[in-house]
């Protein structure tokens, strides 16, 4: 019984033994990272009957830690958590292989293999409590070692670029903090769950403030427009690994965080109220601007990482719409999910895969050509043909195509958009907003396809173009079968994802 | 019973330690093994004062156990009903969790300068004896249960202190202590006419006696000129803005292992003093707000502490201006008079003290390099890289990132603010947070980011990188279990119920 708690244990304990294996041979260290994610998606795994056929659907590990704050060590799992925690553990195995071949050159890699293992603790830990404090901790971990990976192996002027990431997070996670602070204040708990329960006999005035300084913290992080600027320069400058975790799993903790706090712990208070509804109205808004955004800048950026990085911004757009669809009446009872909250969350599965990959094979290109500029590539599917494979994948996925992963997840969000438009009209005009929107991602995949892969080689290559050495192939390999198999059959997370309800 | 022996038996230790050093470290620098026997000294002295405090926190908890009416053990020298007007001393938890702090965080910084500033040459000696001084001097301010004894104490610390600023003897170090001893006496004499004025008004110097005086006075006016006398003296001491300018001149050009002992353990002290002074016996008669006063300067000092931290080149004075910042945060704690706040405030003298004197013990190892501006650190992480890691430790606990002791201490303020109807304070302490991010970074930038101008690898002293290594260990552990200090404050702040309209 103690699955989670090892969870958060063996990265922390693993810490120097990455270092000393580091030290023998990087090789060495990056599978050790990987082993250590692997054996924390098994143990997430082990808790996935219990949130199946427990009657309240969930998993909680207590542990004693500060009473004197009423803040126990609480790990809790349920579908939500549960499913985001494994796809994070999925994406640092890929990028733990993945760097094997992509970081072979460069220097200090102990420390840069125990900086991920340090930041997967953040990574996983983020999904994997209940507890307000806890959850500020993991949230604020991923951020201190993602600094010094972007800075210490980034590109161009690294340090930055991981600036800005510090700076604008930060800035957001301190309006998290005191949104947690006033949490505590008024209900005297910092549990998810029992504050939800108290926050119900809060004056809204102060619930208001409450739940409008979480989501703005959230939202930095989500990066949706108009706290988007750190996104593009810390994604495309990261290190492409970096980058994977970075689009796949920090800025889908952002969600998450919406999800779980601000729509599930904070906003029942609310709900039903004038205020409630403009709110979600409002995401809404946010969530049309960021997809429409981030699509058009995608469709003229040619730097090839920048490029995927806006791409990131206009789904965070979907996301945010998605959440936006939260049921706004007051909730009586325990409400089953709806379908359009399981497509967003499936859809912040479906995109860490689908982007992962996206920044892999876009790593994978830029390790063998040197080159950034996607006018200055072309006719590499010739050359590169696996990763020709891996990018079209990616791209096609990213742009909503069956059968791929990301098809299903929004078809699951228009689904539940079209459920409420039948209760609350302002929806339709975005709904058909984001449907135009769905157009402009195929729009940049395809550009970005033909640019990259189709036609003649524009520029002469310093070197012979070979396709990407063995790990990067098992790595790409990894989340492409995951791309096709979640876009084919998605009952297994679906599963998952419905056994959540709403209190 | 504590007995008068228990209480002067920690303060008589160390300053028999102190006077002894000296002809002991004239046998010692005879022998072979200086380096050993200089620290089985140290050892010696710290062991022997710890038992003392541990006997003294024993016998208080043992007592305060069984039923008795008050936490507050007041202890007099004589028993005749005269024993208001004679020296007496008063125990509480707040003053044995202060004098174990002292013992221990002094232990740790007297370790480092005894490497740091040489133990075989010539007058250290002196150096060690004044801390050791100044060790007991702090411990016999926060035992005192009069206003006069604490007066006594407590300026013989703040004054002494400028001993070890003036170790150098370069112009510089002269010039600001020149500086700060001016302004310590300027404080004192606003004290000391402060307390003659209520001298008269209650006839009695004892805490409690002056207290419930004060309490029944009807004309309040003489009681308010009084009230902005002492408070403006110990405003001074503590370096709370606009009295801050003497700290980042003093901690500059002291030595860093003198900077360290400070910003640990004085600066903490005179928290201590405005929490005793002004919160527990002056505020209570409510002659003005206060407490909204205290908020204002409050932000005050963190706004400025932190934007001249953000403009400044020197990274010591960097630290330097945050130590002044620090005193900000502090008075957010000490300002929402709950047990929150209480706790908040504890914590944050520990973790305060810690990071100050690891930040400053840091740059006193990375300075004998002659690094001092941001230009001098560029590529310091790869030239240096322990100490540069302890910096960068430090320095996101100053910004309040978790896992580090730094969060537990602002987060703790900050809440306690918020329950105390000061969120606009919570908001303004969060933004200045992110400020500490940005200019923390900007170093961080500069240590890794940046090139190096040679590219050879300084080699860094093990002996002093023990020490650091100790206050590291203790940033992060504490930070992410803080019940291990919560644990002995928990008792302190039931004492808040004891007292009576502590809450306006």
């Amino acid at each position: 019984m103690y699955a989670l708690l090892l969870v958060f244990a063996l990265p922390a304990l693993g810490v120097p033994f990455v270092y000393m294996a580091g030290k023998k041979s990087p090789r060495a260290a990056a599978i050790l990272v990987a082993l250590i994610a692997l054996v924390n998606m098994a143990l997430l795994f082990t808790t996935v009957p219990t949130i199946l056929n427990s009657p309240n659907h969930e998993y909680v590990e207590s542990y004693d830690w500060i009473p004197i704050l009423e803040s126990e060590f609480t790990l809790f799992a349920d579908g939500i958590s549960v499913s985001l925690a494994i796809i994070t553990s999925v994406l640092i195995i890929v990028a733990a292989i993945f760097s094997i071949n992509y970081m072979k050159d460069k220097k200090n890699l102990p420390v840069y293999y125990s900086l991920l293992t340090l930041l997967s603790i953040g990574l996983v830990g983020v999904f994997i409590t209940s507890n307000l404090l806890l959850f500020y901790f993991c949230w604020e971990l991923m951020l201190v070692p993602a600094y010094f990976i972007i800075g210490g192996w980034g590109y161009r002027e690294p340090y930055r670029a991981a600036f800005k990431f510090f700076i604008f997070t930060h800035a957001g996670a301190v309006f998290v903090l005191l949104g947690i602070g006033a949490i505590f204040m008024v209900t005297g708990t910092t549990d998810m769950f029992d504050a939800q329960a108290a926050l119900m006999s809060v004056s809204p005035d102060l619930v208001r403030w409450i739940l409008l300084a979480l989501t703005a913290g959230f939202a930095v992080k989500m990066a949706v427009v108009p706290v988007h600027m750190w996104l593009p320069d810390a994604h495309s400058e990261a290190p492409s690994p970096m980058s994977a975790l970075l689009s796949g799993v920090i800025i889908s903790a952002g969600a998450y965080a919406i999800l779980r706090l601000s729509l599930g712990t904070v906003f029942p208070a609310v709900a039903g109220t004038t205020f409630g509804i403009d709110f979600l109205h409002g995401l809404t808004i946010f969530g049309v601007i960021s997809a429409f955004f981030g699509s058009l800048i995608a469709l003229v950026e040619t730097d090839i990482k920048r490029l995927i990085a806006y791409s990131s911004i206009a789904h965070m757009g979907y996301v945010m719409f998605g959440l936006s669809l939260f049921p706004s009446a007051p909730i009586i009872g325990t409400v089953a999910i709806t379908a359009a909250i399981t497509g967003t969350v499936l859809h912040l599965i479906n995109h860490a895969v689908s982007k992962g990959l996206f920044f892999l094979s876009a790593g994978a290109i830029m390790h063998q050509t040197e080159i950034r500029d996607i006018r200055e590539m072309g006719g590499l599917a010739g050359k590169m043909p696996f990763t020709a494979v891996a990018s079209t994948t990616a791209a096609l996925s990213i742009a909503g195509t069956p059968p791929f992963a990301c098809f299903i997840s929004e078809f699951l969000i228009f689904v539940g958009a079209f459920e409420v438009i039948n209760a609350d009209g302002f929806f339709l005009l975005p709904t058909a907003l984001m449907l135009v929107a769905t157009v402009l991602s195929l729009a940049y995949s395809l550009r970005y396809l033909s640019h990259v892969f189709l036609g003649n080689p524009k520029s002469e290559g310093k070197k012979k173009i070979l396709d990407v050495p063995n790990y990067m192939k098992v790595a790409m390999a990894i989340l492409v079968i995951l791309v096709i198999v979640l876009g084919i059959y998605p009952t297994f997370f679906v599963h998952l994802i419905n056994t959540v309800q709403f209190i | 019973m504590v007995g008068i022996v228990d209480v002067i038996l920690p303060i008589a230790s160390l300053i028999t330690f102190a006077i002894l050093t000296l002809p002991v470290f004239k046998t010692i620098r005879k022998t072979q093994h200086r380096t050993g026997l200089t620290l089985i000294w140290f050892s010696i002295a710290f062991l022997v004062s710890g038992a003392a405090v541990a006997n003294l926190a024993i016998q208080y908890y043992s007592l305060a156990s069984s039923p008795s009416p008050l936490p507050f053990l007041n202890i007099t020298l004589t028993d005749t009903p005269l024993a208001e007007f004679s020296s007496a001393f008063m125990i509480d938890g707040i003053s044995i969790y202060m004098a174990v702090m002292f013992v221990a965080v002094s232990a740790v910084v007297l370790i480092y300068s005894m490497f740091y500033v040489d133990s075989s040459r010539r007058p250290s000696e002196r150096y060690f004896a004044i801390m050791l001084i100044l060790a007991a001097a702090l411990m016999g301010a926060v035992f005192s249960g009069d206003l006069l004894t604490l007066f006594i104490f407590w300026e013989a610390a703040a004054a002494g202190s400028s001993f070890l600023m003036i170790y150098k003897k370069d112009p510089v170090s002269l010039n600001s202590t020149l500086k700060y001893l001016v302004m310590i006496i300027i404080a004192s004499a606003f004290i000391v006419f402060g307390l003659s004025i209520v001298y008269g008004l209650t006839g009695s110097l004892n805490f409690w006696a002056v207290r419930e005086a004060l309490m029944v006075l009807a004309d309040k006016s003489l009681l308010l000129i009084a009230f902005i006398l002492i408070a403006t003296g110990y405003a001074i001491e503590a370096a709370i803005v606009p009295f801050h300018f003497w700290l980042p001149d003093a901690y500059t050009a002291a030595p860093s292992s003198s900077a360290a002992f400070l910003s640990a353990l004085i600066d903490q002290g005179s928290y201590y003093v405005l929490i005793r002074v002004l919160l527990f016996i002056l505020t209570p008669p409510a002659v003005l707000n206060w407490t909204f006063m205290l908020a204002v300067m409050a932000a005050l000092t963190m706004i400025v502490g932190n934007m001249f931290a953000l403009i400044q080149d020197n990274v010591k004075r960097l630290i330097a201006n945050i130590c002044v910042a620090d005193v900000g945060y502090n008075l957010v704690g000490i300002t929402s008079v709950t047990a929150l706040g209480l706790t908040g405030n504890l914590y944050f003298f520990l973790m305060g003290g810690i990071t100050t004197a690891l930040s400053f013990m840091a740059i006193g190892v990375i300075s004998r390099h002659g690094f001092r501006t941001f230009d001098d650190f560029a590529g310091l992480g790869r030239k240096m890289p322990f100490v540069s890691l302890a910096l960068v430790i430090a320095g996101l606990s100053f910004a309040g990132v978790p896992p580090f002791g730094g969060f537990m201490a602002k987060y703790l303020v900050f809440t306690a603010a918020i329950q105390a109807n000061l969120s606009w304070l919570a908001v303004i302490g969060v933004l200045t947070s992110v400020l500490q991010v940005a200019y923390i970074l900007r170093l961080v930038n500069y240590m890794y980011a940046k090139n190096p101008k040679d590219d050879h690898v300084i080699k860094e002293p093990k002996r002093l990188l023990i020490p650091i290594f100790i206050l590291v260990a203790a940033i992060i552990i504490l930070g992410l279990y803080p019940q291990i200090v919560f644990n002995f404050i928990k008792p302190i702040t039931e004492q808040l119920k004891f007292i009576p309209q502590i809450t306006p």
